[in-house]
């Protein structure tokens, strides 16, 4: 027997307390899981490599505020810029309004998207097929795989901004490193049916040449229209995307407050179990001091205990993270998770934050504990 | 045990009051005595005569209000209670009245408990643990949880490791208190053999005057005052 071998039978004692007590912890750290991977995925993960190149020129003033199409020839001159390519949100509706059928559809230019987007992998006749097609699309593979889309399948999307409903057809699938969930169709297409939508553009996606390039592109083409009607705002594709979930919000703040509630609450739970552990074995405490322990023997004693509880509890929650999201990217809504995923970096932190709140809970009662006078708990009855 | 060899226990003059809110309850007054090597001694008295307290004082786990304490050559006063703990792992062996288990661990696992705070291996630690419960009888109940073992035996694997580590000394606190006849005589006889064959000095706190005839010694409390040996020596 060890010492760490002692703590881990005094968990077991009472079994029924300490399963629920494993258990709450798990329920909350899974939550804890939950809220580290979407923290990760929307403010650390900076994406693939040609992300950090590439950039999202838009209206200054607001997304709803749409951009002469012409900038895309005077961002296409400036050094350092590799490509450009407008892309329209076209915001129609593919069968019926169930969240299943949402994903995006994205008017652009073909030949000029597949430039600044080098990572789509595309067979090359299917990407040629497309440059060539007025009326067609290229789909997400996994958008496509949860649809059952095939090449040569049509779509039909119904405008609700744009009066025209869009007949598609798949010229290709293409994988990206992150899920899309998105589709691409000709510009062309409605420009033709609407003709002044040909003057005007929602964004442009911009190449840099290489990151470094970027931050210095994305002032340039700024400078460049600071003093036109319509000003712009160049971001990398990352604080756009960023700026978009903060619309809804201050989710930095709100993701914060549940973490620290959560934190709070399974602090509380462990700690009113470790008290009642303790105060059950005032007695046996000053057993073990009369054997011999030293008080510093006695506190690693408890707080192991505590540990081993919150620990126990804390790797369960991740493993049902872990399920939970394993489950979630395989399921019919699984291309909107993307890169949701708890990474080595995650499963540590959450492991930690449970050590953390096993010691933090172990630590009055224990000290109280090994701090009595042997005297007054070898007297204790109960 | 030669007469020349200093005692190896030596109260003079050992006063404890306890102090509660505002009254104060003395527990012993002005104790002397001294205890020679190898002796087994029985400590009688009236409940509430003070023995546990001078029992827990010769242990280091509770301190004289004055007086002078010396058990082995070290004055209980001026022991920290880190170095009280090691030197109690090292030198004393206590036995209790009611046991004092740890429920959730077997009779090898509790013998093992002390050995926890020594340099011994593993393997080592294992060899103590059966040599204790061997000397005991109990060597076919290692594995056994104290639920599963009676009173007697439950009392002999506290025996067992209040030895485990070696001790010169054993308290023990009415260690028959809460057995059967049967059970406390073989209790008794452990006590007895342990001291003659093995040489510990033995102190025993009892109320039966059966017990008390194991031992070689009987001194008497009384509201916290020793009895001179004359006086105690009628039953
Ligand atoms: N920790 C304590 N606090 C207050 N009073 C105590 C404490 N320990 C013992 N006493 C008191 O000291 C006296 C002697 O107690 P004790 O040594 O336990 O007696 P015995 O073991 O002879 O029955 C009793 O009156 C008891 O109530
Ligand atoms: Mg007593």
């Amino acid at each position: 027997m060890t010492l760490a071998g002692f703590a881990a039978k005094n968990a077991f004692r009472n079994k029924r307390r300490t399963t629920l007590t494993v258990l709450s912890i798990a329920v909350s750290l899974l939550l804890l899981t939950l809220l580290m991977v979407v923290w990760r995925a929307f403010y650390i993960d900076q994406g693939t490599p040609s992300d950090a190149r590439r950039l999202v020129t838009r209206n200054r003033v607001s997304l709803t505020f749409l951009l002469p199409a012409f900038y895309e020839q005077k961002i296409r001159a400036l050094p350092g810029v590799v490509a450009v390519a407008p892309s329209n949100w076209f915001g129609g509706i593919y069968k019926d309004n169930k969240p299943e059928n949402f994903f995006g559809q994205f008017g652009t230019n073909p030949a000029d998207l597949l430039k600044v987007y080098p990572d789509f992998k595309i067979p090359p006749e299917q990407a040629a097929a497309w440059v060539k097609d007025r009326a067609g699309c290229i789909v997400d593979s996994r958008l496509a795989a949860a649809h059952h889309w095939n090449v040569g399948d049509h779509l039909f999307i119904k405008g609700s901004i744009f009066p025209v409903t869009l007949d598609l057809t798949v010229d290709g699938i293409f994988v990206s490193p992150v899920a899309f969930q998105s589709i691409y169709f000709n510009q062309e297409y409605v420009n033709q049916a609407l003709p002044f939508m040909a003057n005007l553009d929602d964004t442009f996606i911009v190449l840099t040449a290489s990151p470094r390039d970027a931050t210095r592109v994305a002032d340039a083409i700024d400078a460049m229209f600071r003093d036109s009607p319509q000003p712009t705002r160049t971001e990398t594709a990352k604080s756009f995307t960023l700026d978009f979930i903060n619309m809804l919000g201050n989710i930095k703040a709100f993701m914060l407050a549940i973490a620290s509630a959560v934190v709070f609450a399974i602090l509380l739970v462990s700690a009113n179990t470790m008290a009642m552990s303790v105060r059950e074995r005032i007695r046996e405490i000053a057993v073990l001091k009369t054997l011999g322990f030293p008080k510093n023997s006695i506190l690693a004693l408890l707080i192991g205990e505590a540990v081993t509880v919150t620990l126990l509890g804390g790797l369960i929650g991740v493993f049902l993270a872990s399920l939970l999201l394993f489950g979630a990217a395989h399921g019919p809504a699984g291309q909107m998770l993307g890169n949701l995923r708890v990474t080595p970096g995650v499963f540590s932190l959450a492991l930690v934050a449970a050590a953390l709140v096993g010691i933090l809970s172990g630590l009055l009662p224990s000290w109280r504990a090994a701090s009595q006078p042997v005297v007054q708990g070898l007297r204790h009855v109960g | 045990m030669s007469q020349s060899q200093p005692p190896i226990v030596s109260a003079r003059h050992v006063s404890k009051i306890f102090r509660r809110d505002n009254f104060e309850v003395k527990a012993l007054h002005d104790v002397s005595l001294d205890i020679p090597a190898g002796e087994f001694l029985a400590l009688m008295g009236p409940s509430g005569s003070g023995k546990t307290t001078l029992l827990n004082m010769i242990a280091a786990i509770d301190r004289p209000t004055s007086g002078e304490l010396t058990v082995m050559g070290e004055r209980i006063l001026e022991l920290s209670d880190r170095q009280a703990a090691r030197w109690r792992n090292e030198k004393i062996g206590y036995v209790f009245q009611t046991f004092n288990l740890i429920p959730v661990l077997t009779a090898a696992e509790n013998v093992e408990l002390p050995l926890l705070l020594t340099r011994l291996s593993k393997r080592e630690r294992r060899e103590h643990v059966a040599i204790a419960l061997r000397l005991v009888g109990l060597a076919d109940r290692m594995e056994h949880l104290p639920k599963q073992l009676s009173g007697g035996q439950e009392q002999r694997v506290a025996i067992a490791r209040a030895l485990v580590t070696d001790p010169a000394i054993i308290l023990a606190d009415e260690p028959t208190g809460d057995l059967d006849s049967q059970s406390a005589t073989e209790v008794l006889e452990i006590l007895a053999r342990l001291n003659r064959e093995h040489g510990k000095t033995i102190i025993m706190v009892t109320h039966d005057p059966h017990a008390a005839s194991y031992a070689r010694t009987t001194l008497h409390l009384e509201k916290g005052e020793l009895l001179p040996a004359a006086a105690a020596a009628k039953p």
